[in-house]
């Protein structure tokens, strides 16, 4: 029985009403209990409903229990959230996400609702950005629900808290704020409380924005706070002392308070042995200043230190370069942009088809390039080899900061050589000295240097030497297990 | 206030890219010198050659050489750039050669000075004379893919393995300028068949030749300069003769008396027999050939030391040695009389320690 | 004048060791050698020591004078001399601190100039290399100290470079020892001095350091690096180098490495020249960090005001500059002036210090 124009606009506000009325999927219906005969109308939006729970469920028991008052309600409906409210905020809020509103005819003003919220939630599936070959395999999705269950199942202790503030003028993004109560620093979780709370945007459409808009400094290509898809990181993370920012809708969580060095460190290292996994991360050190530095120490070498070259390369690198009528920053220019072109267009294209452009393109283009003597063969080693390298940090965001810097790097190269490249060293170093993520100093343990956290930055120390949380973190609690616990040490032959 | 400064930043290094630019050396675009040589031409001038690699894709580079007469390194270089294609530049040079007329008549101080004021010109660079004149022998095209890694090749295996004693820029520079010490350079030879042959040292001083040492001297010489050395000699005996090569050498020099000076030279030698053309090495026939070559090294010894003084030169660095010993050295009188009266007596040990693989 | 500094801002006592070690570490030690060796020959290694020796004490009587009155300089000389001759004071210390800014700077541009970059033109890298240091002094004093700790760990290799040089030493250069006179040593120091200044610059820094206890430890173990370091250049150099050869040399430090090889670098120096902008960045940004603190307190205005206007100044002078001659004229006066500043006035104020302490201790009481 359809209701009229009237009827729905007594209960609801005038405005609100008016406005939903223009939406097609709202909906007005009203009913009569068969056994009570009151007369109740229900509201809700379709498309947010789950039709299953409404009419299986809940219509039933409105039907034909015992049903008089709003109050009883509550006592009849076999569903988890039922509120009662007449607040006239709460009631669109509820509306919008999902509930069934509720109202009984006499009852002004006041409404019941419950919660009939139509979940589509896609299949946890498989990390694809922090891929490892050891250890879990879940990623988030982008149900908030989902994802608190996937935490609460790693840390099911009642310390972790999860709070929950509503960001975002029309998107009205739920945004959960996690911390382990007595272990995380209470100053670091009202610094994220307060910034988040001052959030002032129209659409939150992922993790992202509520990173950015919160971050110290947003004009600074590196990420101040880490993005993980792997609940087994932000576990990780909690219990270490950190906060974690879990956004409705999206498959990310945030990290933060972060440091430089974490963005290089993956979770697959904790996975390894210590002595492998230190070994890893050395390589992947390496690799991050090679891919900064090898293009711009090509340029600068070449255009102004050929002193420097060992007489026995001379023969390959002047015979390379022969033939080509661009000067080599031209050169390192042309091919860095080629790189680029082809990682960008590979990732906008769907992943096998991504995949083959950007070995065929490497190859063909690079070859051309060679033959057709528009570059050497030497830098189109250099160039490939710095895009592979740059493809060996854990992190996706650090990897294009460091795609970014390479510029910079080329074009002081190009002004003074290696000079020009301390320059700009001087320049990023100082940069980043200035950073901070939540307050606390972006390069530490380097700077500030803190002998503890250092050697958890650049090898991973076996676990049972990691006694303590990193200081940076200011934890309430410092230490993560007592050494009485830990084994002794045992005599030979005992 | 922020964005300001930023953008002015941006602006400023924009100019500075635009303005601020330094010279560049683009590679491919310079003429890569890496030999050098001087000749005598006249009274005041004289005459320049470079040698630089003319580099083919996927081939051995082609040497070219230009020359050019004037009075001073600078300006030779600068006579050079305007014939060459490219600009010159001396920052890979690997070998300075002299013409031997030139080092004897005019010597090579100054120029060698140039090189040392030069900051584009590294320190480890080999300095040699040639016999002729260094222009025919750079022009010359030895069987070999470049002249002047073909000298630097021959100058290093000798002083790694052979008989020539240490020598770069930097070591004939220490001797130059040490008090009490002379400097030294390898000679150089072009041999009939487009061979390049090490011929041997001339002796310097005050950077003109005054003697010279032929290929035979050059162990003897070798243990005397050198504080740790290597090299190969013949020794004869009676039941046959014996290559000895001496795998690690060391000389020490003691002073023993002063007023007239003294000074003991003892020379510990470590050997091993590479040929013996006998019939039978005896532990015997072994003890014989110690002794012998221990007589050779001191009568070599002592003759080099009397032909030091004969032409007052000092490569061994007996008046540094001094000089180091005693407060207040006078380094004229030393020059004077001292070094004219200093006894020096050789004590050699030889050891030969193995015989090859066959008893 | 109250000179209370925040707790947050404050850095830990190690970290002077690190600003005293940055600041010795300078253009000096690269053309000392020949400096000293020519007053003093082979044996000017003793005048190393002997300043250092001096320079101990002299840190021990700043570190405790400073910790007598708590604060800076300007706290020192108006515990002394009252307001207006600690204002008159700071002035001076500005002027000398301007003075050392701007000799490291040109003197680095020189050393480019000369090794690298003949055609560099002075204003431009100056200009660029001073932004740098905007962007650092702005950042506050732990960014600079900050600077300072990385700029003092990257360089630090250089330093094992120069082992490279052994095969060619001779250290029977040294010898005999004691070959000149004990005036010739003490000239020799004097000289070595003009090259080890740099330390007192704790006078500006001192109250930004926790645990004021604990900074005389760090502050003499500062010293005692930069004098093991300032000798094993000198031993090196001396048994590289015959002395005639030193004394032609204006970087005798620079000169060693022409020597190095390795299987992948045919030449060490450009990269060292190009490091050695990394060692001298702390030894502009402290200077120009303490005179802008200086000038907020003496002039009364507002320390972000005063960095650019000093850096403006600092840009005008060092383009100015252009010959060899005016560089060893400004680099004798700034050297000159430290000595005295660092060898002569601090001792005796730190005994005015003392006195003034004295008197106002028994003044109240009788």
């Amino acid at each position: 029985m359809k209701l009229g124009w009237k009827r729905k606009k007594q209960i609801m506000g005038e405005d609100l009403k008016e406005i939903l009325e223009k939406s097609e999927d709202f909906q007005a219906v009203s009913y009569q209990n068969k056994k009570t005969k009151t007369r109740f109308t229900l509201f809700y939006i379709t498309s947010l409903v789950d039709e299953r729970i409404l009419h299986e469920i809940a219509l039933p028991k409105l039907l034909n229990g015992d049903f008089k008052k709003l109050g009883d309600a509550k006592k009849i409906l076999p569903l988890a959230e039922v509120d009662i409210s007449r607040n006239k905020n709460e009631i669109e809020q509820k509306l919008f996400n999902g509930a069934v509103l509720l109202t009984v005819e006499g009852e002004k003003g006041v409404c019941c609702f419950f919660s009939a919220q139509k979940e589509n939630v896609r299949n946890i599936s498989l990390p694809e950005i922090e891929f490892s070959v050891l250890g879990p395999k879940e990623t988030f999705v982008e149900s908030l629900k989902q994802n608190l269950n996937l935490i609460r199942k790693r840390i099911p202790v009642k310390e972790l808290i999860v709070e929950e503030i509503i960001v975002g003028r029309y998107s009205k993004t739920r945004v959960a704020i996690l911390y382990i109560e007595g272990l995380t620093n209470e100053e670091n979780v009202n610094t994220v409380r307060q910034r988040v709370e001052g959030i002032e945007y129209d659409e939150i459409t992922d993790s992202s924005y509520v990173m950015q808009l919160i971050s110290d400094n947003t004009n600074s290509p590196f990420p101040q706070m880490l993005d993980t898809e792997r609940p087994d990181r932000v576990a990780a993370a909690l219990t270490e002392g950190k906060v974690v920012l879990l956004v409705d809708g999206s498959p990310h969580a945030v990290i933060a308070p972060t440091t430089l060095v974490e963005f290089f460190n993956s979770y697959e290292d904790y996975l390894l042995d210590w002595i492998l996994a230190s070994f890893i991360r050395f390589i992947r050190f390496f690799a991050i200043a090679f891919s900064v530095l090898a293009t711009p120490a090509y340029v600068a070498i070449l255009s102004y230190h050929y002193q420097l070259i060992p007489v026995d390369l001379l023969n390959t690198l002047v015979a390379s370069r022969r033939m080509i009528p661009f000067p080599p920053v031209l050169e390192a220019f042309f091919l860095e942009i080629t790189i680029e072109l082809l990682r960008e267009a590979g990732a906008r294209l769907p992943t096998k088809v991504g995949q083959t452009i950007g070995i065929v393109g490497g190859i063909v283009i690079g070859t051309a390039s060679v033959e057709a003597g528009l570059t050497s063969n030497v830098l189109l080693i250099i160039v490939a080899l710095s895009a592979l390298a740059s493809f060996t940090t854990p992190v996706y965001r650090i990897g294009n900061t460091i795609r970014l810097l390479r510029f910079p790097f080329l074009i002081f190269a190009e002004l003074w050589g290696l000079l020009g490249i301390v320059v700009c060293l001087c320049f990023v170093t100082t940069h980043l000295l200035r950073l901070t993520s939540l307050g606390r100093p972006y390069l530490e343990p380097i700077y500030p240097p803190r002998l503890h956290d250092l050697k958890e930055a650049f090898v991973r120390p076996p676990l049972s030497t990691l006694r303590e949380r990193p200081q940076y973190l200011r934890t309430k609690k410092p230490a993560r297990f007592s050494r009485k616990a830990a084994k002794e040490k045992k005599d030979i032959d005992e | 206030m922020g964005r300001l400064l930023k953008f002015f930043i941006m602006a400023v290094l924009a100019a500075a890219a635009l303005s601020g630019c330094v010279e560049k050396n683009i590679l491919d675009d310079i003429s890569l010198v890496n030999g050098i040589g001087f000749d005598y031409y006249d009274e005041t001038k004289i005459r320049g050659t470079v040698i630089y690699p003319y580099y083919l894709p996927e081939k051995d580079p082609e040497d070219k050489t230009f020359t050019a007469v004037s009075e001073i390194k600078k300006t030779i270089l600068d006579d050079i750039g305007r014939q060459t294609a490219d600009p010159v530049v001396t920052g890979s040079l690997n070998i300075i050669l002299f013409g031997e007329e030139l080092a004897e008549r005019k010597g090579i101080l100054e120029l060698v000075d140039a090189f040392q004021r030069d900051p584009g010109v590294g320190s480890t660079l080999y300095l040699a004379v040639v016999e002729g004149t260094a222009r025919e022998f750079l022009e010359e095209n030895y069987r070999y893919r470049s002249t002047v890694e073909l000298v630097s090749r021959i100058i290093q295996h000798n002083i790694d393995r052979g008989d020539l004693p240490k020598t770069n820029l930097q070591r004939f520079l220490f001797d130059y300028y040490q008090r009490g010490k002379t400097p030294f350079m390898p000679r150089l030879k072009r041999k009939p068949g487009k061979i390049v042959d090490l011929d041997g040292i001339n002796l310097f001083c005050k950077g003109k030749i005054v003697d010279y040492l032929p290929p035979d001297k050059m162990f003897f010489f070798k243990l005397l300069v050198d504080e740790y050395s290597e090299g190969l000699y013949l020794v004869e005996i009676d039941e046959g003769k014996a290559s000895v090569h001496s795998i690690r050498s060391k000389r020490k020099f003691r002073l023993m008396e002063k007023d007239p000076y003294k000074i003991r030279v003892e020379i510990d030698v470590n050997g091993v027999i590479d040929e013996f053309t006998g019939n039978e090495l005896k532990p015997a026939t072994m003890k014989k050939l110690e002794h012998e070559f221990e007589n050779m090294i001191k009568e070599e010894c002592t003759k080099l030391i009397r032909r030091f003084k004969e032409k007052e030169v000092d490569p061994a660095g007996f008046g540094h040695f001094v000089k180091t010993k005693i407060r207040n050295f006078d380094i004229e009188k030393w020059r004077n009389t001292d070094y004219k009266d200093l006894t020096v007596e050789i004590k050699p040990t030889v050891k030969i320690t193995q015989s090859g693989v066959i008893e | 004048m109250n000179m209370q500094i925040p707790e947050n801002r404050k850095i830990s006592p190690f970290f002077a060791f690190i600003l005293i070690y940055a600041n010795q570490i300078g253009i000096g030690i690269l053309t000392f050698q020949r400096l000293i060796s020519k007053e003093a020959g082979y044996d000017a290694w003793i005048s190393v020591l002997m300043t250092g020796v001096c320079a101990h004490f002299i840190v021990w009587m700043i570190v405790k004078m400073l910790g007598t009155v708590e604060g800076d300089i300007l706290s020192v000389h108006e515990f002394v001399f009252g307001k207006w001759a600690a204002k008159i004071a700071g002035i001076v210390f500005i002027i000398y601190l301007g003075l050392g800014m701007i000799t490291v700077l040109r003197s680095y541009i020189e050393i480019v100039q000369v090794w690298m970059f003949p055609r560099l033109q002075t204003f431009w890298f100056a200009l660029v290399f001073l932004f740098l240091v905007l962007y650092v002094v702005t950042g506050g004093f732990r960014v600079l100290t900050g600077m300072a700790f990385i700029s003092s760990v990257l360089s630090v290799y250089v330093f094992f470079i120069f082992l490279f040089a052994l095969p060619y030493a001779n250290f029977a250069n040294l010898l005999p020892i004691l070959d000149h006179s004990f005036t010739d040593l003490l000239k020799g120091s004097r000289t070595m001095a003009f090259s080890f200044t740099g330390f007192e610059l704790i006078l500006f820094y001192y109250p930004f350091l926790k645990k004021p206890e604990k900074v005389q430890k760090w502050a003499q173990l500062a010293i005692a690096v930069c004098t093991v370091l300032y000798l094993y250049l000198t031993v090196i150099t001396f048994a590289y180098f015959p002395e005639a050869q030193i004394q032609k040399n204006i970087w005798p430090s620079l000169t060693i490495w022409k020597i190095i090889e390795m299987p992948f670098l045919e030449r060490f120096e450009y990269i060292g020249v190009a490091t050695w902008c990394l060692v001298i960045l702390p030894n502009v940004c402290i200077p120009l960090w303490a005179a802008s603190r200086l000038a907020k307190h003496v002039f009364s205005i507002r320390q972000r005001t005063a960095v650019p206007v000093f850096a403006l100044l600092c840009l005008i002078a060092v383009s100015m500059i252009s010959t060899r001659k005016q560089i060893n004229f400004l680099a004798s006066i700034t050297g000159t002036m430290g000595f005295y500043i660092d060898f002569v006035y601090l001792p005796l104020i730190f005994l005015a210090t003392l006195l003034a302490k004295k008197v106002k201790k028994s003044g109240p009481s009788s």
